[in-house]
């Protein structure tokens, strides 16, 4: 416990090391951006007079580090500042609830992937080459190969269009929440599904292929114990702890699926914000919601990191004999 | 060469992916010059036809454009996008990857905390938000950006490869024969990465076409009046309804060119690994 | 009731892959009694492993078996999968090679021992574990109920192995099945648990195969031997017999072409086999060894099967000394003259090592040589011997160059090359070269002979001309018995043995005068280990090159050198000529280590002398001697808190030790 204790503070420092640099890149990157912020607010037919006055006012001609020390420590506070295009709008007014839409969308694509691709993947596994297997990797294959936007649509189609099932626009009526609108949760959740059904499924797969063809579950199958209880007591937990890995790497994959499928449904969610936020230059939308993602990819990446260490008993109990 | 062959033969799979791969070399290099309607004309007559109609084979769109000859000149870009994307990143991956392996140490430490930041925005999110603050997306510009976001994961696997390689033997036999490291690095080390590097660097061909499409999709990717293969889907996603050929024909063209890659790099890498 | 446990009766056992139909196991048949132990003995892809997981049914898919296997009257082959599982663990147990990967890295040790008494016996979980601990203890393990909590990684190799052996062990079965379990761990580890397992035959009146690729283990194990060669019984027997009598020539040959105790490079020439274990197709019929064999004649593939030679002896082919052939053996039995070179016994040493200390890691550190001195005469071989993490690779390689010492000195000649390859110059990179273990790994795969054995010839002779360069391949390659067709190839398409030669050859092309030999020959068959040797020898007597041998194996040690150095936890335990060592030993270590070397020779059986514990934590410094812990000889306080002091015997004969002579 002391080991993993450690490792946690270890990688919660580094973490946060990441994210002060990646919130200056962050900054950069979009302060560069051509164009300028206070002729944005002010519209095109502003006098130049009026656009240098907000200018000062609002700091933009301050040095790039004083800006960025500004920005960074509102953040840190909690004030990720006002939006421009929707003006005098806290960005914390309109940031929290879409990303609690997100979050929804995210979780379910989750539960449903998670447990699937696990479950198919060790299935295929342990049917190498058999037809079985072919199905389930050629099916992976396939739906890994998708953009999002691909499978979304052709969902779309089916069951929108055609079976009309579910809304082919996820909106959610004004004065509703989304508990009362969770039927426009099903299909954007199922095309981040089947993308990442096809990638972690494969993974599992060879994981479990070669966890198969060790020589501990050659040992285990020549003491006698049945085939059933090899693949589940003895095989199962080591093939699915580089999965724990690939997943965490995943979330990367996901968070860029989220804002394709968001933009492809209309879903009120962060990634929609995002593009939207590109879309009108809003400066200050921009930066909250990278840094926003930045923070939840690095924060599942260590999570994954710290559970794949306290399930390796290789890493738990490092040390002592050799 | 000949292994490959052998297998192919066996794996009819691999043969559909690479012949898919062909069709759309050959569409995107003789295609636009074998269809009657160019990719701008606007048909106004013939606005949303159905697949068939009026000499349309997969139909037109909403402003009346043939889908077929949109999708046909749409390939051009997005193979361009891809190849050199996909050859880019492979080549700064194996040139980063490969000095930080070697050389190990600090600059390996810097090299790895580096692609940490890089990696903890998702390569996507990354060149959306470049190429949406850059507007105006060219080849040039795509090109670059979504290298620069894929250089990352191509530099860790080149820095992997190269970790197994560099405890091999041989390397250290020709340390005490006086070779210089460039030697080392490129003449002794990189003949046998060349396995898992090729592999990777066409399942990265596969993700570059992922990648631009979704870029066009998100609608920052080439500019309009090029046609793009995701754009064309997000424009007429409004009329899925009434005209769903507009929509799911680019989805399949991206589709049929991105699972056909895929097949062919999960081949290439069975028979480089079963050749080792 | 039957008397024999386990009866095979003309198995064949065939693969099918890429290259067609291939035979591995072929026409095998074989009784084992009550009781019985046999040894199964052959070089690698002779077919014994697939032998032993035939009869526990656990083949690839792309197997075809055919004949019988019956085990207590009950044909195996015919079980259902469910009757073999309780089988499997229950009556028949089998042990690897491998004790580490073998065991599960995320499960317990004793959750892998109790399931396997709570599956065949029905056990409770309390009741399995009693079973266990009985288990652990009967193979000596202390503290049992402290291993039975850790994890696979915890404990040492020679422990896993125990613990393997003692799963194994649980259900008391008929018939234990053991291939090659001692073959990863070092010498003085395989001595005390191939005890234990002699031990426990006659405890548990259990029958036994071990299958091995060295008689001279076998002989510790097993009364009778069975000798395998391409997937074929060639000849089988009790031990004795098999070793003073074999008859079939691939049986004497191996015999010979062991370097074994007493046997060194001035008396006698190693016997080789030309050649290498090739893949047997179906359709091959006759003598499988005929294209390896001295003494073949027209009748080999003619003629040829089984014939009974005396009582329990059996042999396919009776022509091992066959007088219508000339005998190789006997010729060359005959004692060479060695080349007396007038500086051999020069005082000026070639190479001289000073306190030489090599520390790696910064955080966590691990000491591997600790302060050690010695000198290498020209013209002649040292041998560095000891197990593995005593030290003596690290020694090599900071001689050859591949990284700097931590501290102390290397002096070669007159100048100070205590320095790394980069800072080198090319007069001393072309006078010492490195032999690695393994020729697959230390061959550059995507380059020719020609352009791996050129380049260095480029590189550190100057030769620059490529014709010049390829004639003088030519010539460097036919000195280690390889022909011209070789240049063009890469190294994937050569043998092992092959591979080494070209290794040689890139070492000798430029004419060193020190050649670092890092266990050139442990990653070979025997067979190919004896040409290897051989050939060694010759060069250095040609060239008068010198060498700095290191290798595990005291036997090849003995054979090969002039001098010999014991090293164990990165000190010298014993430095001396060759037979002064050897018959005159006086550091503990060496006396266990020579005691732990297993004897070809059955009728030489001698006394162990058992160690117990393993080598100290490398991570911490040890202020005493290193073998404190763990030797038989401990004379008190002094042995863990004082270095032993250096005990001169003769000028060239020391010793580290608090006993004295």
């Amino acid at each position: 416990m002391k080991r993993l204790m450690e490792m946690f503070l270890r990688r919660l420092g580094s973490l946060l090391a990441t994210l002060v640099v990646m919130s200056f890149v962050i900054f950069l990157l979009v302060e560069i951006m051509p164009g300028d912020v206070a002729q944005m607010i002010l519209g095109q037919s502003a006098t130049e007079e009026a656009v240098a006055a907000l200018r000062e006012a609002r700091g933009l001609n301050d040095p790039l580090l004083e800006r960025y020390g500004r920005w960074i420590s509102g953040v840190v506070v909690g004030d990720l500042g006002d939006s421009i295009y929707m003006q005098g709008v806290s960005i914390n007014s309109i940031l929290w609830r879409k990303v609690g839409h997100s979050i929804i969308l995210a979780m379910t694509a989750f539960i449903i992937f998670v447990p699937l691709s696990i479950f198919f993947g060790v299935l295929a596994g342990v049917k190498e080459k058999k037809p079985t297997d072919s199905i389930i990797s050629f099916f992976g294959l396939a739906t890994m190969a998708l953009p999002e936007f691909v499978s979304g649509v052709i969902l779309i189609t089916v069951f929108a269009v055609q079976l009309k099932w579910f809304p082919i626009v996820s909106v959610i009526p004004i004065g509703e929440s989304i508990w009362q609108n969770l039927n426009i949760v099903v299909l954007p959740a199922l095309s981040i599904t089947l993308v990442m059904f096809g990638y972690i499924s494969r993974m599992q797969r060879s994981s479990m292929i070669s966890v198969m063809n060790s020589d501990y579950i050659r040992a285990a199958t020549l003491k006698g114990m049945p085939r059933r209880y090899v693949i589940f007591r003895h095989a199962l937990k080591n093939a699915m702890l580089p999965t724990i890995t690939i997943i965490g790497m995943n979330m990367g994959w996901l968070f860029g699926g989220l804002v394709v499928v968001e933009t492809l449904f209309g879903f009120p969610g962060m990634g929609s914000l995002l593009m939207t936020a590109i879309k009108t230059r809003d400066v200050p939308l921009i930066e909250a919601c990278v840094l926003l993602i930045t923070v939840i990819y690095s924060v599942s990446t260590m999570i994954t990191d710290i559970m794949y260490s306290y399930l390796n008993p290789r890493i738990r109990y490092q040390g002592g004999q050799k | 060469m000949k292994y490959f062959f052998y297998q192919l033969k066996k794996s009819p799979l691999a043969m559909v992916g690479i012949a898919i791969i062909v069709f759309w070399l050959i569409a995107a290099f003789a295609g636009p010059s074998m269809i009657s309607f160019t990719h701008t004309e606007m048909d106004s007559m013939n606005q949303m036809a159905a697949p068939g109609e009026y000499g349309h084979v997969l139909g037109t769109d909403s402003l009346g454009r043939d889908i077929l000859s949109r999708i046909v000149y749409g390939s051009r870009s997005i193979l361009t996008v891809a190849l050199l994307t996909s050859i880019f990143s492979t080549v700064v991956g194996i040139l980063l990857g490969f000095s930080a392996g070697y050389f190990g140490g600090r600059l390996d430490t810097a090299f790895l905390r580096g692609m940490d930041i890089l990696m903890a925005i998702p390569p996507l999110v990354l060149s959306m938000v470049i190429l949406g603050i850059l507007g105006d997306s060219s080849i040039a510009s795509l090109t670059i950006i979504v290298s620069i976001a894929f250089v990352p994961a191509t530099a860790r696997v080149s820095r992997g490869v190269l970790l197994t390689e560099k405890s091999q033997e041989y390397v250290s036999a020709a340390r005490i024969r006086g070779e210089n490291h460039l030697y080392i690095m490129f003449v002794e080390i990189l003949p046998n990465t060349m396995g898992p590097i090729i592999v990777e660097a066409t399942a990265r061909f596969a993700y570059s076409i992922m990648m631009v499409a979704s870029l066009g999709f998100l609608g920052v990717g080439l500019q309009p009046p090029t046609p793009d293969w995701g754009m064309m889907v997000i424009e007429n996603k409004p009329i899925i309804a009434q005209a769903p050929w507009a929509v799911l024909f680019p989805a399949l063209a991206i589709a049929s060119l991105v699972i056909a890659i895929s097949i062919f790099s999960d081949f290439v890498s069975k028979v480089l690994i079963h050749e080792r | 009731m039957n008397d024999n446990i386990l009866e095979i009766e003309n198995l064949h056992v065939r693969f099918s892959t890429f290259d067609g139909l291939f035979s591995a196991v072929n026409n095998v048949s074989l009784n084992l009694g009550y009781n019985e132990s046999i040894g199964i003995i052959g070089e690698s892809g002779c077919g014994k492993s697939t032998l032993a997981f035939t009869v526990m049914r656990y083949l690839a898919t792309n197997a075809q078996v055919e004949g019988a296997i019956r085990f207590k009257g009950i044909n195996l082959l015919e079980n259902s999968e469910k009757e073999m599982e309780s089988v499997r663990g229950n009556r028949i147990a089998m042990v690897f090679q491998n004790p580490y990967s073998s065991l599960n890295p995320s499960l317990t040790i004793g959750f892998q021992l109790d399931e396997v008494g709570m599956h065949h016996q029905k056990l409770s979980k309390s009741q399995a574990r009693k079973a266990t601990i009985e288990a652990l203890e009967m193979m000596n393990l202390g503290d049992p109920k402290g291993i039975v909590r850790r994890y696979p990684h915890q404990v040492s190799g020679g422990i896993q192995q125990r613990i393997c052996i003692a799963m194994a062990l649980l259900c008391k079965p008929d018939l234990m099945i053991l291939d090659e379990p001692t073959t990863a761990l070092d010498v003085t580890t395989e001595a005390v648990i191939l005890d234990s397992i002699a031990e426990l035959r006659d405890t548990l009146k259990m029958s036994m195969i071990y299958i091995s690729h060295d008689i001279g283990v076998i002989n510790k194990v097993s009364e009778n031997i069975v000798v395998m060669y391409s997937g074929e019984i060639v000849e089988s027997g009790p031990k004795k017999q098999i070793f003073e009598n074999p008859v079939h020539p691939y049986t004497r040959a191996l015999i010979n072409c062991m370097p074994r105790g007493g046997v060194v490079k001035e008396k006698t020439k190693l016997n080789t086999i030309a050649g290498y274990v090739k893949r047997r197709g179906v359709d091959e019929g006759g003598c499988p060894f005929a294209d390896r064999c001295d003494k073949k004649n027209d009748t080999c593939i003619s003629k040829y099967g089984t014939k009974k030679i005396g009582e329990h002896h059996y042999a396919a082919c009776d022509r091992a000394y066959a007088e219508d052939i000339p005998d190789k053996l006997k010729v060359r039995i005959t004692p060479i003259a060695r080349k007396k070179d007038p500086d051999f016994d020069s005082e000026r040493d070639l190479l001289k090592v000073e306190d030489l200390h090599k520390i790696y890691g910064n955080k966590r550190k691990v000491y591997a040589v600790n302060g050690i001195e010695f000198s290498v005469k020209p013209h002649s071989i040292l041998g560095i011997v000891g197990e593995s993490g005593c030290g003596k690779s690290t020694t090599g390689h900071m001689i050859s160059g591949l990284f700097p010492p931590s501290k102390g000195r290397i002096i070669f000649g007159d100048t100070d090359i205590s320095i790394g390859w980069n800072k080198r110059d090319k007069e001393t990179l072309k006078n010492i070269q490195l032999i690695f273990q393994n020729p697959g790994r230390s061959l550059n795969p995507s380059h020719t002979v020609e352009k791996i054995i050129g380049r260095t010839m480029q590189k550190l002779a100057n030769i620059n001309n490529a014709k010049e360069r390829r004639e003088k391949i030519i010539d460097i390659l036919r000195k280690v018995d390889l022909g011209k067709e070789y240049l063009e190839k890469k190294p994937r398409q050569l043998s092992g043995g092959e591979q080494q030669r070209v290794a040689i050859a890139r070492s000798l092309s430029i004419s060193p005068s020190l050649i670092v030999c890092d266990e050139p020959t442990s990653a070979l068959d025997v067979s190919v280990q004896a040409s290897v040797l051989n050939l060694l020898n010759d060069l250095q007597v040609d060239t008068h090159v010198a060498y700095l041998f290191i290798s595990h194996d005291l036997n090849v040690i003995n054979y090969l050198s002039d001098y010999i150095m014991v090293m164990y936890a990165g000190k010298i335990a014993e430095y001396g000529k060759r037979d002064e060592v050897m018959e005159n030993s006086h550091h503990p270590y060496t006396e266990a280590l020579l005691s732990a070397v297993p004897e070809v020779d059955p009728t030489k059986q001698k006394d162990i002398i058992e160690l117990e514990g393993m080598l100290p934590d490398p991570a911490k410094k040890i202020k005493g001697c290193p073998f404190a812990g763990r030797c038989h000889k401990q004379v008190g306080e002094i042995c863990v808190k004082e270095y032993p002091p250096m005990v001169q015997l003769t000028e060239d004969h020391y010793y580290f030790c608090h006993i004295k002579p």
